[in-house]
């Protein structure tokens, strides 16, 4: 064993301890009310699920990746390794469980412009560590194939040095039979940037929560995705973005379509630091419910201890606009072409922020695949 | 006749809006369709496109020797019948040039024709708009997002040119018009005037007839057609105004 892995093990320990200490989410958390791990899940088919396996085919040039099933952790990981974020249990369990992962560096000033393609399969927890230095950017990709298993469940750290910038896009393609839950937890420099964009397809219970801290004055984290369900599938974004700093930005664009009795979560809370003077915040969820059975959750939260902040929400649920839809069919469009064209036209600008056209395509391609089953009503 | 409606009653919401309207047109002709608000124009050219919510509850409507009121909006589309609407609908995430190839190619899909590839839509949509002024800026944008007053019925007009429908039904498409963009719009619909085609031309005021000469104009009042007659039966409605020429009796 090396001198280096002993930090690891003991951080592992110590996540396993809090883990044991405060067990699995459940509805009375008040951020888990939607999603009531606890009553569906336990604690031990959690820490039995083994390691989830993670792929990545092509690492670009100036890229740095180490195993983390490897001994002989870099400097750079011991250091960031289960130390970004607050600590939630299901991030401490993927911590004590997963025997691996991935972590990747991006070197100082290094500018990647080929996007990292990771791909996660198969049931199991499962690291990922991010740590782009000051003044470099790269992109990710991060797909999920269907074969969950019972339960994935993923924690990403990603830190961002001063002036970094990363984008990320994750698409989670439906997986009807599995508990799919990913933390993502984030700290940005002085003047970093995080651009994220989630593609949810739904799982019997997924969960994508966010945890970002705009630490670094005029830092910002630009959050967009959309949501597509039908059947009973269920789906779950929850955000948390705390600005810290002074002038630091934050803007969420949400858009998701339930069908079947499918149900659709957004959850963003916003924290104003005292002291974060001229930041800015803007968050917009909107719904679409296909049946009358679906279920759309939008809930935004605003907590300000700062003056001289700009903070704006909306959250609308609604149906297919019935002038809209009398329009194209006049046209000679089909009923359910027409009701195809006017959710596409929905999303649209939720997808459109994705700057990388082959990864717009993925989304596209997903929702897609995913709209005949949310443009059904319930049986 | 191309268009025959015999005592035609519709409610909507359970408030009864066209009671016994009666009306025929043959191809070839342009009929105007004249009548104080509330008196059950936007309704006819509703039921006529087959709005749902509007209900049929007597009478029927035959096109072309066919049960018109049974067919759903589009099929009635793919068999020639086009409405250009008063306010036609923005539909932002949809670019115009994508919704017109859409709705070309589903009528021709249900006529059982080939389909047109993004080329030849192209091509033809191109062609259609120099005419109306729609440069290909316009094609671009979101779907009547951000059009003006007479973009928008201008577009309604490029459409009705290249569905090429075999009855057309012109609702209010005077309105919110001056005086430049109404000749333009005018000229675009006498364009389309031809032996195999019928025109229903909705309006409130006689001032589109100065430029879309209708062969029959009829009065509604109060959901039925009160009078008939010819071309110069608008003048004397605008001359006289509407609760004079009720008086007469028809």
């Amino acid at each position: 064993m090396s001198a280096a892995l002993a930090p690891i093990e003991a951080r592992r320990a110590e996540a396993l301890d809090s883990f044991r200490v405060r067990g699995m989410p459940h509805r009375r958390f008040e951020h888990w009310r939607y999603s009531d791990l606890r009553a569906v899940l336990d604690a031990g088919q959690v820490a039995q699920a083994g390691t989830a396996r993670w792929q990545i085919s092509e690492i670009p040039d100036g890229v740095e990746m180490f195993d983390l099933s490897s001994g002989g952790a870099p400097e750079w990981v011991v250091k960031n390794l289960g130390n970004i974020g607050n600590r939630p249990t299901m991030e401490e369990a993927s911590l004590a469980f997963a025997d691996g992962g991935v972590a990747l560096r991006v070197p100082r000033n290094r500018r990647i412009v080929e996007p990292v393609r990771l791909q996660i399969s198969h049931a199991g927890n499962l690291r990922v560590l991010i740590v782009v230095e000051d003044g470099a950017t790269v992109s990710l990709s991060e797909l999920h194939t269907m074969d969950a298993g019972l339960v994935r469940n993923v924690g990403v750290e990603i830190a961002l040095g001063e002036a970094a910038e990363f984008s990320h896009v994750r698409c989670a393609p439906p997986a009807p039979k599995s508990f799919n839950i990913e933390h993502i937890a984030v700290e940005a420099g002085r003047n970093a940037r995080y651009t994220a964009h989630f593609g949810n397809f739904g799982s019997r219970l997924s969960r994508t929560e966010l945890h970002i801290l705009l630490g670094g004055e005029g830092s910002e984290a630009h959050l967009s995705g959309v949501t597509v369900l039908g059947a009973e599938l269920h789906a779950d974004v929850t955000s948390h973005i705390e600005h810290v700093a002074g002038k630091t930005l934050s803007t969420q664009l949400f858009k998701h379509v339930a069908g079947g009795r499918a149900r659709a979560v957004y959850q963003g809370k916003i924290t104003v630091r005292e002291g974060a003077n001229g930041s800015d915040s803007r968050q917009t969820a909107k719904a679409l419910l296909m049946s009358q059975r679906a279920e759309a959750d939008l809930k935004p939260e605003l907590i300000i201890f700062a003056d001289d902040v700009k903070c704006a929400h909306g959250a609308a649920v609604g149906d297919l606009d019935a002038d809209s839809l009398f329009y194209m069919r006049s046209r000679g469009i089909p009923e359910r072409e027409a009701r195809r064209l006017l959710i596409h036209a929905f999303l649209e600008e939720a997808v459109a922020v994705i700057e990388d056209g082959a990864l717009r395509d993925i989304v596209w391609r997903d929702v897609e695949n995913a709209l005949p089953r949310a443009m059904e009503a319930a049986k | 006749m191309m268009l025959e409606v015999k005592d035609l009653h519709v409610t909507v919401g359970g408030k009864k809006i066209l009671k016994g309207l009666t009306l025929s047109m043959k191809a070839g002709e342009v009929h105007a369709i004249m009548g104080p608000n509330g008196s059950g124009k936007s309704t006819l050219s509703y039921v006529l496109a087959g709005r749902e919510g509007y209900e049929v509850a007597g009478g029927s409507v035959t096109y072309d020797g066919h049960n018109l009121l049974p067919m759903k909006p589009e099929e009635r589309a793919a068999k020639g019948v086009f409405l250009a609407m008063q306010y036609p609908v923005e539909i932002p995430g949809v670019t115009t040039l994508t919704f017109l190839k859409t709705a070309l190619n589903a009528q021709r899909r249900a006529r059982g024709e080939s389909e047109l590839d993004a080329m030849n839509v192209l091509k033809f949509v191109r062609q259609r708009a120099t005419a109306l002024q729609i440069n290909e800026e316009m094609l671009k944008r979101a779907l009547n997002v951000g059009f003006s007053g007479g973009e928008k019925k201008r577009l309604e007009i490029l459409q009705m040119s290249l569905f090429e429908p075999r009855l057309a039904i012109l609702d209010e498409t005077d309105s919110g018009l001056d005086i430049d963009a109404l000749k333009l719009v005018a000229e675009g619909v006498n364009t389309l005037r031809s032996p195999q085609r019928g025109m229903l031309v909705i309006t409130h005021y006689q001032r589109l007839l100065n430029y879309i000469v209708p062969d029959r104009v009829h009065v509604l009042a109060e959901g039925r057609i009160v009078r008939e007659g010819g071309k110069e039966l608008a003048l004397e409605l605008e001359e006289k105004g509407y609760s004079e020429v009720l008086k007469v009796p028809a």
